[in-house]
C-alpha cells in the first residue's frame, strides 16, 4: 500500500522524471519507481535498509520531507512512489532496546509489561507513534490496551506490526512500541490463544491408521480413475450420510 | 434506563477487577449503566498535575473528547463521563476545569488532536460514580432495591485525599464529608466515625518507602477499631491497597491479629442488592472479607 501517489503525468514518449534528493544529492529518477528502486536507479547499493521488497519485513523505514512543506513524512522505501522534491533519509535500523525473557516464565497481563519495559507507563497519549505508522495501526490504542493488560485486545490491535521502528524514534515516553507489541503477541499466543485440540484429534487419527485404507485405494487407482473421481467430488462429509 | 459513558483507568482492569465488576452489575440494577469507552488511555495520572506543561494534559483531554463521540452512541446519555478510581476522578476534574476556563492552554492541545480527527469541544463534565448515586440515582432508589441489609456490619468510611482535594475535584465536602456514610447507611450497615477519615495512606510510597505506608495504614486501622469498626469502605484502588496489605504484613509480624477487611463501597451494593459473591473478586483481597460476611451471616 503506498501513501504517496506520483503527482506528474507521462508525456508521449518521454518517460517522465521526478527530482528526489539522497543523502542531500539531487537525483533525477523515473517517476514510476518505488522509493527503493530509485535509489538504485540512481546508482546506489542497499546494504543495509533493504529486505523483503514486498512490504513484509520492515527493513526499509524511510524519513523525508517534501520541498515546502514543514513536515516529517515516513514510508516504508518499497512500498511507496517517488514525488518531486523528496528528501530522503533511509534508517538502516533502529537502536531501541530490546529485553530478554523466557516466555515459559511468564503471565499474560500488565505486571509483565511493566516488568520488562517500564517506560510504558511513561506515554502520554500524544499519538505521535500513531501519525507516523506505515502501517496505518493504532499505535498509541496498543500500548495503552498492553498498559491495561487487556493483552487480546493489544494483540489483535498490533497484528499487521512489520517492526520497522518508526513510532519508537517519534516517541517522546522514549517506548519501543513494537518490542512490546512483540511481547504482547508471544503472551497472547502462549497463554492466551484457544489451543488447537482438532489438530491433536487429527494427528492420532493418522497414526491410528484411519486414513491408511483410503490411500492405498488412491494409489493404485489409474490416472483417469483418479481425474474421474476428482470431477465428481464434493465435500459432503463421506461418513455423515 | 441512563446509559453512562465510563472511564476505567487502569487500576480497574488490573488490581481492582471487584471494584469494577460490582460497580458495573449494580449499576445495571439501578438503571443508570456504566457502559466502557471502546477505546481509552491512561488518565495521566500524577504527571498532569504540572499547570505548565500541556504535553501531559493531552492524555486526560483526548479521555474527554472520545467519551463526548461516545455518549453520541448510548442510550439517554448525559454529557457526562464516569469513573470508579479517585486518581482518574482528580486527574480529569482538574484538567477539565483548567481547559474549559482557559482557552490557551486548550487551543495547542486541540491543534495536536486535530490529527487524530478528535477535538474537544468544552462539553464534558467529569463524575465520580459516588456523585451518579448520590445526585442521579438518589440513595431511595438504592434502597428500595436492597435485597440484603448489611446487617452487623460497622464500617469506617475512609475517604483518602483524592475524593475531597483538590478544590476543583472534590465530591463532598473536605471537611465532613457525607457520601460514602449515607450509601453505606442506605445499605443497612452501621456506620463508624474516626477522625483519621482522610489520613494519608502513604500513597505512592509503597513503591519506594513501604516503612511510611505501614505507619500510616498502623494509625488509620487503630483508630478505626478504636470507634469499634469491623470493615473498612473505600472508593481508591491505592488506598485499598496500602489498607489492605499493610494490615497483613503487620498480621505477619506480630504486631497485630485483628484484621478490618476493606471494602470498596460497589462490592458492599453488590452484596447487598443481591449480586453473586463471585463478581467482588473477594480472592484477590490480601484480607478475607468473606470470613466476616459468614459470620455475620451476609454470604
Amino acid at each position: 500500500m503506498s501513501k504517496a501517489k506520483a503527482n506528474s503525468k507521462p508525456k508521449d514518449n518521454v518517460s517522465p522524471t521526478v527530482r528526489i534528493y539522497i543523502m542531500g544529492e539531487a537525483k533525477d529518477v523515473p517517476a514510476s519507481l518505488t522509493i527503493m528502486k530509485a535509489i538504485e536507479y540512481a546508482g546506489y547499493k542497499l546494504t543495509r535498509g533493504a529486505g523483503c521488497r514486498a512490504g513484509f519485513c520492515g527493513a526499509c523505514a524511510t524519513i523525508y520531507r517534501k520541498e515546502g512543506d514543514y513536515r516529517i513524512y515516513t514510508a516504508l522505501a518499497c512500498q511507496t512512489m517517488v514525488e518531486d522534491g523528496m528528501y530522503l533519509t533511509q534508517l538502516p535500523f533502529v537502536p531501541a532496546e530490546k529485553v530478554k525473557y523466557n516466555i515459559k516464565d511468564l503471565s499474560p497481563s500488565a505486571e509483565t509489561i511493566l516488568r520488562y519495559y517500564p517506560e510504558v507507563a511513561r506515554c502520554l497519549s500524544c499519538n505521535a507513534c500513531s501519525k507516523v505508522c506505515p502501517q496505518d495501526l493504532s499505535v498509541m490504542d496498543y500500548v495503552q490496551y498492553a498498559l491495561q493488560g487487556q493483552i487480546e485486545k493489544a494483540t489483535e490491535a498490533s497484528f499487521d506490526c512489520v517492526s520497522c521502528g518508526l513510532c519508537a524514534i517519534r516517541c517522546p515516553a522514549e517506548i519501543p512500541q513494537y518490542h512490546v507489541a512483540e511481547l504482547v503477541r508471544r503472551l497472547y499466543g502462549k497463554y492466551i490463544q484457544k489451543y488447537p485440540e482438532t489438530l491433536d484429534k487429527r494427528v492420532k487419527e493418522i497414526e491410528d491408521g484411519v486414513f491408511e485404507e483410503g490411500f492405498k485405494e488412491f494409489m493404485s487407482m489409474s490416472h483417469d480413475e483418479i481425474v474421474e473421481k476428482y470431477k465428481a467430488r464434493d465435500f459432503i462429509d463421506q461418513k455423515k450420510k | 434506563m441512563v446509559q453512562y459513558s465510563y472511564f476505567p483507568g487502569c487500576n480497574l482492569k488490573t488490581n481492582a477487577k471487584g471494584f469494577e465488576k460490582s460497580a458495573l452489575a449494580v449499576s445495571k440494577q439501578l438503571d443508570a449503566e456504566l457502559v466502557e469507552m471502546p477505546n481509552w488511555n491512561c488518565c495521566g495520572t500524577v504527571h498532569t498535575l504540572v499547570s505548565d506543561n500541556l504535553m501531559k494534559r493531552i492524555a486526560p483531554t483526548r479521555i474527554l473528547s472520545r467519551s463526548s463521540k461516545h455518549v453520541e452512541m448510548l442510550e439517554n446519555s448525559p454529557k457526562e463521563v464516569v469513573t470508579l478510581c479517585s486518581m482518574c476522578n482528580s486527574t480529569l476534574k482538574v484538567v477539565n476545569k483548567d481547559i474549559k476556563n482557559d482557552e490557551s492552554k486548550l487551543e495547542p492541545i486541540n491543534f495536536q488532536l486535530e490529527f487524530d480527527e478528535e477535538e474537544y469541544k468544552k462539553d464534558m463534565e467529569v463524575k465520580h460514580f459516588l456523585e451518579i448515586l448520590r445526585d442521579s440515582v438518589g440513595y431511595e432508589k438504592i434502597e428500595k432495591n436492597v435485597k440484603k441489609p448489611l446487617k452487623g456490619l460497622k464500617v469506617f468510611c475512609y475517604y483518602g485525599c483524592m475524593l475531597l482535594h483538590p478544590d476543583e475535584a472534590k465530591i463532598d465536602d473536605e471537611e465532613m464529608p457525607a457520601v460514602l456514610e449515607d450509601l453505606s447507611e442506605s445499605l443497612g450497615a452501621e456506620i463508624i466515625f474516626s477522625p483519621l477519615f482522610k489520613y494519608c495512606c502513604g500513597s505512592y510510597h509503597i513503591v519506594d518507602q513501604e516503612d511510611i505506608v505501614n505507619t500510616q495504614v498502623q494509625k488509620i486501622i487503630q483508630s478505626a477499631k478504636q470507634s469499634g469498626a469491623n470493615a473498612v469502605v473505600v472508593a481508591c484502588p491505592l488506598c485499598a491497597y496500602n489498607l489492605d496489605a499493610q494490615q497483613k504484613l503487620m498480621e505477619k509480624q506480630g504486631q497485630d491479629k485483628e484484621l478490618l477487611p476493606i471494602f470498596y463501597f460497589t462490592q458492599l451494593m453488590a452484596i447487598a442488592m443481591g449480586e453473586p459473591i463471585n463478581i467482588n473478586h473477594f480472592e484477590e483481597h490480601h484480607i478475607n472479607p468473606k470470613k466476616l460476611l459468614k459470620k455475620l451471616k451476609l454470604i
